[in-house]
């Protein structure tokens, strides 16, 4: 098939979220198809400032279409309407508007689909939140998978997201929460499948004297990602003092790139950005993955805590962490600070207990989330895409 | 294997049950409502309060859409600029917009993050006030029903003794 994967931002070096997900989908599915991911030429996902050059390049199997982003995101105009979308207050015209906004605004990708869009077997939208699939997955509706990663945030509850919903041929998801999410807003029987993202087994040696200069504490548990008070790193902290102000001897350490104050604290250690290794050292040599974040529609830091069969403390508020957790009986969550000490006390105090978490978490990704696994359900779903064919025959409906 | 298949709901079970005991202790410890030392009354609080901030949607509560009609009970969180001056308005907006607000943007910020966080205690208070409204219908028809149980069960007696009297 000629498959186009439809992305706001896209680099080997953009971390994380969507982007992420998208590239690895787009990789493996390449190993079968001819893969053309269109993008823009954006990389800061705060201004969309254009970075990379405008045109067709190769990334691994992969062509690669940029297209200009035409305007930087204005923030305040942008967060002030959003204060009015969010709160139910706004009419169509500025819902419609509050999609322009966040952007990225780039007109010649829209074009592209426009003209070029049936020329492709299947077109996948990643993330329904951003310009590009907002504007452009109406133009190519009859061939469009969706991946929504979609949280339960404010814009879930936008009125007009019900027609945007109807559009799709299928959906991809990434856990059970978000399919329930978006089902609610969407016409039923449309082909949809919950995919997680793939992984591969984690290689079974660390070289783990990359901790060596950093002079961690032991033992210490660790959070992984953007360290942003949207990502719950402000109340992770908050619960954190708290718990060491009770005596306990354990350093939080953060790794990631701040956009927040972390407090100076002899027991809070914050890394900045780390690369792979350490990366991968601090998840083997850690004792618990501690994950704050209150929306998530899939956290790849706990699929990899998990991968190297470590215990998770998850943000109980977030349906789709709780609920990843009590599948994978790989950890536990917290709703408040003293649930919060209780349960890391309960990790750090039983070691043998909080070990069979770890295992039980691996054994969850063994079950889910290996890449055979995931593949073939895509697979399946572009299937019963087909858009000669309407509707579906397939066993993995709404 | 001694601790194989942990089952997260249970060990969660007792650390939620072991945190609302220390809590209600610590509550009765520091002058908190006195049916607080009655266990099982702290128990039934702590749920519909908790059903009310970890359950409900916010942006879908009955009490907002009484108050709509004439009370703006919403903070405004955004600002929004305007003038009813035709001619000079539009040097004072551009004034406004250009020099004033750049300058106290820091103070803008702060306050919109508190009206923020304000807005959404309201919202909770909202949840709050509906869940034990809903607790109260609840336990209302349930009482309703009970009781006309009860009728049910004593009309025959006294038509019993009526016959028993009658004879």
């Amino acid at each position: 098939m000629k498959l186009a994967c439809v992305i706001h931002r896209f680099g080997a070096d953009i971390a994380g979220g969507s982007e992420g997900h998208c590239r690895l989908v787009a990789e493996h599915l390449a190993a079968e198809h001819d893969v053309t991911v269109v993008t823009t030429c954006a990389k800061d996902h705060i201004t969309w400032r254009n970075h990379y050059p405008a045109g067709e390049t190769r990334l691994g199997p992969l062509r690669v279409l940029r297209f200009p982003v035409a305007r930087e995101r204005h923030l305040h105009r942008f967060m002030d309407l959003s204060d009015l979308v969010f709160a139910d207050r706004a009419s169509a015209e500025e819902q419609e508007l509050w999609f322009h906004e966040n952007g990225p605004d780039a007109p010649d990708l829209i074009e592209h689909l426009r003209l070029h869009g049936s020329e492709y077997d299947r077109v996948l939208f990643w993330s329904y939140r951003y310009f590009d699939t907002y504007f452009g997955l109406p133009l190519v509706a009859d061939r469009a998978v969706l991946v929504p990663t979609a949280e339960e945030d404010p814009l879930i509850h936008v009125d007009d997201l019900r027609r945007f919903f109807a559009l799709p041929k299928g959906f991809l998801f990434l856990t059970a929460e978000e399919q329930t999410l978006v089902a609610a807003r969407a016409p039923s029987g449309r082909p949809s499948a919950v995919i997680g993202c793939g992984l591969d087994p984690a290689p079974s040696a660390t070289d783990l004297a990359r901790l060596d200069d950093l002079q961690l504490a032991d033992p210490f548990v660790l959070y992984l990602g953007r360290i942003d008070p949207n990502k719950g790193c402000g109340a992770l902290i908050r619960h954190f003092l708290r718990y060491a102000d009770l005596g306990r001897r354990v350093q939080l350490v953060m790794a990631g790139p701040a956009s927040m104050t972390i407090p100076d604290h002899p027991l809070v250690r914050s890394l900045g950005f780390v690369d792979d290794a350490v990366r991968d050292a601090l998840l083997t040599r850690a004792r618990v993955l501690v994950m704050p974040s209150p929306f998530e529609s899939l956290s790849m830091v706990l699929l990899e805590a998990w991968n190297r069969g470590l215990p998770a403390l998850v943000n109980a508020r977030c349906k789709v962490l709780r609920g990843q957790v009590e599948r994978a009986n790989g950890g536990l969550y917290y709703g408040n600070s003293a649930e919060f000490a209780s349960a890391l006390d309960y990790l750090l105090d039983h070691p043998d207990q909080a070990r069979q978490l770890g295992r039980q978490g691996l054994a969850y990704i063994d079950r889910e989330y290996r890449w055979p696994i995931v593949m073939e359900k895509v697979e399946r779903l572009l299937a019963a895409t087909d858009p000669t064919c309407s509707p579906p025959d397939v066993g993995v409906s709404f | 294997m001694a601790d194989s298949n942990i089952r997260v709901d249970a060990v969660m079970g007792e650390i939620e049950r072991d945190v609302r005991a220390r809590l209600r202790r610590h509550l009765v410890k520091k002058g908190g409502a006195a049916d607080y030392q009655d266990e099982a009354i702290f128990d039934a609080v702590h749920a519909v309060l908790a059903r009310a901030v970890d359950g409900r949607n916010l942006d879908a509560t009955l009490l907002p859409e009484l108050l709509d009609s004439d009370v703006e009970w919403r903070l405004e969180t955004h600002l929004k600029l305007s003038t009813h001056r035709p001619a000079v308005g539009r040097f004072i907006l551009f004034a406004k917009r250009r020099l004033l607000l750049p300058i106290t943007r820091w103070l803008f910020e702060y306050s919109q993050e508190n009206f923020r966080r304000q807005d959404h205690l309201n919202r909770v208070l909202f949840a709050c006030i509906e869940e034990l409204a809903l607790e109260n219908a609840r336990l209302r028809r349930a009482l309703t029903g009970s009781s006309r149980a009860t009728a049910h069960h004593e009309e025959p007696k006294k038509h019993e003794g009526h016959e028993e009297t009658s004879y």
